[in-house]
């Protein structure tokens, strides 16, 4: 286990309320009780992304050992760099450029095993280079 | 040859056939037991498809199906214990 409180948590940023909480699920059965919190869709539960559900899920999946953002589409990226620059300097919560499912599988299954947040960023990070079959 | 749970060399190998697929699940339980002995290899091979244990995502990319034989191959701290696990995570009915 890592010196730190908690397991590293994850937050799954989509444009899809059902499409980020149904990753999280499966993700968080596959790692076996890994910290998967999901961010999609708007305020009103429509398509698209929102800075407030992203800073709320940080905050729910933050237990001190770092937070990975994982992003569906590009904009997502622009909505959870929004949050990183308005949580400045407060949050350890850091941006992965992964594939989303595979990306959030690798980075449960390390954060479940207790890897620290570096190791859970490139468990993530290889998923891209990862073969489907 | 016996080997004492301290012996890094040590080796331990199970052939197992696999009762159903290795779908996702199995193979998240056994990237955690890598997980878990970092200072232990599982290796798996099964016909030309090989993939360390700790690979979740290569583990599911083997694609194999129900009646496969897959080769454990252990290697380090623990090995027997190890080995044992993963081939009980191979063969468990559930998953």
């Amino acid at each position: 286990m890592t010196e730190g409180i908690g397991l590293v948590g994850i937050v799954l940023i989509s444009h899809s309320s059902a499409l980020a909480e149904g990753a999280a699920e499966l993700v968080q059965q596959i790692s076996g009780g890994a910290t998967v919190v999901p961010a999609g869709g708007t305020e009103d539960g429509g398509l698209g992304t929102s800075t407030d559900k992203i800073e709320a899920a940080i905050e729910d999946a933050d237990a001190g050992s770092g937070v990975v953002l994982i992003p569906d589409l590009g904009s997502a990226v622009l909505s959870a760099r929004s949050v990183l620059a308005d949580l400045a300097g407060e949050t350890t919560a850091r941006l992965v450029d992964a594939p989303f499912v595979e990306g959030a599988v690798a980075a449960a299954v390390a954060a479940g095993s207790g890897a620290d947040l570096d190791a859970v960023i490139a468990a993530a990070e290889e998923a891209r280079d990862a073969a489907k079959f | 040859m016996p080997q004492s749970s301290e012996d890094s060399d040590a080796l331990a190998e199970r052939v197992v056939v696999l009762p159903k697929a290795l779908h996702a699940r199995p193979a998240g339980q056994l990237a955690r037991l890598a997980g878990r002995h970092k200072e232990t290899t599982i290796q798996l091979v099964a016909g030309e498809k090989k993939a360390n244990a700790r690979g979740v995502l290569a583990v599911m990319a083997m694609g194999a199906v129900a009646g496969t034989e897959v080769t454990v191959t252990v290697t380090g701290p623990d090995a027997d214990a190890v080995a044992d696990e993963a081939a009980g995570i191979l063969t468990a009915a559930e998953g």
